[in-house]
């Protein structure tokens, strides 16, 4: 039984042996050329520009510039932000004696 | 015409080249597709999209491989991606059905008849043609070239871009799993 079975199989494997090449069907160059000179007037979009992505692409673009927008409309600058920078300013400047040269120019004036 | 002439005339643009080109080979390629891709129309398909990459791209052909090697590695290629075009329709086509209202059917392949197969060897053939499309892609290539365009391990092996002893280990677990499938089919 397993013989006969296996004998069945080996009979299946070799049932390509002496196969003959297939032929294309009739008239295959016409139907060839009439493809190439279709693709070469309507040449094949690229996945990339298909009309789907490039509105996604849009889309996107847009999104991250709204987000990019709105978040930096959320950092509002303090109030003594100013007041802050401007004492700063004088404290360096009196620390390395940066005023001398206007004071220097009131005495000249007064005199 | 030689293969250093028709090369250079494809390379010309010259449509004689062209024609003598698809002349020649027309049947490997077809065949060697049809093969993989066990359906006529498909198989047109495949070999139509050879020649078309051969047109265009003939300036990148260095001329390594024997012209033959170069259009038998196309078409097996483009055969594969096919199949895999094919596979993931199919799946597609499956979620589509789950999540549809089950009308759409499923892609199947209808059982195949290799036109140059003798009368006698139809059904045993059909049967085998069933089990090969079973197979993993690169046993499915090496199987097909060998059985059905009757070329050697070494030619496939150019073709494949791979050793003969590749070749040899691929065309062995070949068939172990051939036999595998056709136990569970027939048993």
């Amino acid at each position: 039984m397993q013989d006969d079975r296996t004998y069945r199989n080996e009979q299946i494997l070799n049932s390509l042996d002496g196969c003959e090449r297939a032929s294309v069907p009739d008239f295959f160059y016409t139907r060839l050329k009439a493809r190439m000179e279709k693709e070469m007037v309507a040449p094949a979009r690229r996945p990339l520009l298909r009309p789907a992505y490039v509105l996604a692409g849009l889309i996107l673009i847009l999104f991250i510039n709204v987000a990019v927008v709105w978040m930096s409309g959320d950092q509002t600058e303090p109030a003594t932000a100013g007041t802050e920078t401007e004492t700063s300013q004088q404290t360096l400047a009196s620390e390395y004696s940066l005023n001398d040269n206007y004071l220097t120019y009131e005495m000249n004036a007064e005199k | 015409m030689t293969e250093y002439e028709l090369i250079q005339g494809l390379r010309q643009g010259d449509e004689n080249a062209f024609r003598f080109l698809v002349d020649t080979y027309q049947d490997r390629v077809y065949n060697t597709s049809l093969s993989i891709v066990q359906n006529a129309e498909d198989a047109e398909d495949v070999a139509q999209e050879v020649f078309i990459q051969v047109y265009r791209s003939i300036h990148s052909f260095k001329g390594e491989a024997k012209l033959s090697t170069w259009l038998y590695r196309i078409a097996t290629t483009r055969s594969l991606d096919l199949l895999r075009t094919r596979k993931s329709k199919k799946r597609s086509g499956f979620i589509q059905r789950l999540f549809g209202d089950g009308n759409e059917p499923l892609y199947e392949i209808p059982d195949f008849n290799h036109p140059g197969v003798a009368l006698d060897q139809k059904e045993n053939a059909g049967k085998l043609f069933r089990a090969i499309a079973q197979l993993p892609e690169n046993q499915k290539a090496a199987f097909a070239l060998h059985k059905l365009e009757d070329l050697s391990y070494q030619e496939i092996s150019e073709i494949m871009k791979t050793s003969v002893a590749a070749v040899e280990s691929l065309m062995h677990r070949a068939r172990q799993n051939l036999r595998k499938i056709l136990e569970k089919e027939t048993g």
